[in-house]
């Protein structure tokens, strides 16, 4: 498992922001496996190359 | 009784008045029994109900009163499946004592088919957090060996069939939650395109990645079981109101000329898979183009795109649903699911947007693939069923799905055994194709079927 990027305090930071009640054990074992949220995160936005216009997956169609 | 048929087999015996379905439920019941002990398949097993249903099922039919090739066979329902009086919990303490006031429409319509419910199976809980040992009930067990891994979440619906305990049974499958347990399992299961299963009364993990759908010991059967199950809802608001085509007579026509798309890169470099898994997929591709289908290689995007893009959505919609229990009660969860779901908290609004954007561009990119081919053929797990104890709590994130690609597109995917390891243990290929093109791939999965003899086989435990 590669290492995560943020710092362990910052994300502790994000954890209170969440609001969720993490036991000691939990934060670290989340902080490692933080790891694989970075990546995914970092893959969907596609290096920032993504055109304007390209719009969330969502459509509606009128009814013929 | 103890072979084991299939539906269609059953249905055929049933028609002719040459089985009994009390007979048929009294032998499933008394395999549950024997094997239940073993493999933990059913959460809950509803003996008495089934037995009535079974005997209302064989008075209709000894008065010609037939309603097709489902009346009077037995199956169960992974318990994400609302079942109206009957205690439907995820597998999960938080929702032990749930018993819902209203049957799912898939239920409805399987029960409407004259199906008899022999009860509730194993899931994941909340079809993500499994294999867990620390739940109220413990998790499901390959019948090819105990020791192994079911896949999941619909874990108890691929082992019962694998076992025969029942003739078919429901799953889910929002990152190939039909197809894993099918591959591992040795059975057939297909992940319907999106919106062709009504989801109402699901209990939902990912609302736009979440597919209802079947898994049985053939593809025939998941035919069958399609039928009853595929139609418009006008209360599941992703339902589609699309014709829905007689799936069992579509498998009749041959595959000839079909233009099959091999997809090697996902288990060749995207997610390196073992020899045997090669082997068997090599061999799937030379069974095609024996049958006349044009076999060549496809290029699809690589899996980790498409498993970046699945698992930021299905984990950011699981997050929504369960951020109130996760706060108030975080002690009543597995582990497994308790620590997979908290990754979630650390997502943003932007990283969801960014996968739907992604989403879109991916569902582009295999609409064009598809140009090209009429099918896709691929692996459906990188190697066979592992030990139920290797698998770990951040193990579905450290490898690219191989099944993530078609809930992304919503296309539809057939998982089917294509082989087993020197260990008798089975592998398993995936078949998919454009969205709606359900019955094409049924058709592609049964010509398989019925030109190789990997459905012969059944468990050791069985006999």
């Amino acid at each position: 498992m590669p290492k995560p990027r943020i710092a362990k305090e910052t994300f502790e930071a994000l954890a209170v922001r969440a609001g969720l009640p993490l036991t000691p054990a939990q934060k670290t074992e989340l902080y490692e496996a933080y790891s694989y949220v970075e990546a995914m995160a970092e893959r969907v936005r596609a290096g920032g190359k993504r055109a304007p216009l390209v719009e969330p997956a969502t459509i509606f169609k009128a009814r013929g | 009784m103890t072979e084991i048929q299939t539906i269609a087999e059953a249905g055929r015996l049933i028609a002719a008045r040459k089985l009994s379905p009390v007979e048929l439920a009294k032998a499933c019941l008394a395999r549950i029994e024997r094997l239940n002990g073993t493999l933990n398949a059913f959460i809950r097993v509803t003996a008495e109900r089934a037995l009535a249903e079974a005997k209302v099922a064989e008075a209709a039919l000894m008065a010609g009163k037939s309603k097709g090739a489902l009346h009077g066979i037995p199956i169960a329902h992974k318990d994400i499946y609302c079942t109206k009086g009957l205690a439907t919990t995820a597998h999960s303490k938080l929702l032990a004592d749930h018993v819902p006031g209203e049957d799912a429409a898939t239920v409805v319509k399987l029960a409407d088919a004259g199906t008899v419910m022999l009860g509730k199976l194993a899931t994941h809980e909340f079809a993500w957090g499994g294999p867990s040992f620390d739940l109220p009930w413990p998790p499901a067990r390959n019948p090819w060996n105990p020791k192994h891994f079911t896949g999941g979440s619909s874990s108890g619906t691929g082992a019962a069939v694998a076992a025969g305990l029942v003739l078919g049974g429901t799953g889910s499958d929002t990152g190939g939650s039909i197809r894993g347990p099918a591959a591992y399992c040795g059975v057939a299961g297909i992940k319907p395109t999106y919106g062709l299963c009504s989801r109402r009364g699901i209990l939902p993990l990912a609302y736009s990645l979440d597919h209802a759908g079947p898994l049985a010991w053939t593809v025939e059967d998941c035919a069958i079981l399609l039928q009853a199950m595929a139609g418009h809802d006008p209360q599941d608001p992703a339902s589609a109101d699309v014709p829905i085509p007689d799936y069992r007579a579509a498998l009749e026509t041959p595959i000839a000329g079909l233009r099959i798309g091999f997809v090697r890169h996902f288990h060749e470099r995207d997610n390196p898979s073992n020899a045997a898994v090669k082997k068997s997929l090599e061999a799937a591709a030379d069974t095609f183009h024996r049958l006349g289908a044009d076999v060549r290689d496809a290029t699809l995007p690589p899996l980790e795109d498409w498993h970046a893009c699945g698992m930021l959505i299905m984990m950011t919609e699981a997050y929504t649903l369960h951020e109130p229990w996760l706060k108030s009660r975080p002690q009543d969860y597995g582990e497994f699911m308790r620590d997979r779901l908290s990754l979630a908290a650390f997502l943003t609004a932007a990283d969801y947007i960014q996968a739907q954007r992604m989403r879109r561009e991916l569902c582009a990119r295999f609409a064009e693939a598809m140009r090209a081919f009429d099918l896709l053929l691929c692996a459906a797990t990188p190697f066979e069923a592992p030990l139920i104890e290797a698998v770990t709590k951040m193990s579905s994130f450290e490898r690219p799905s191989l099944t993530f690609p078609f809930n992304v597109t919503g296309a539809p995917a057939l998982a089917l055994r294509c082989g087993f390891t020197d260990a008798d243990l089975p592998l398993g290929m995936q078949l998919a194709g454009r969205p709606f093109e359900d019955a094409l791939v049924l058709r592609a999965g049964h010509a398989y079927e019925i030109a190789t003899t990997w459905s012969k086989r059944r468990p050791a435990i069985v006999s």
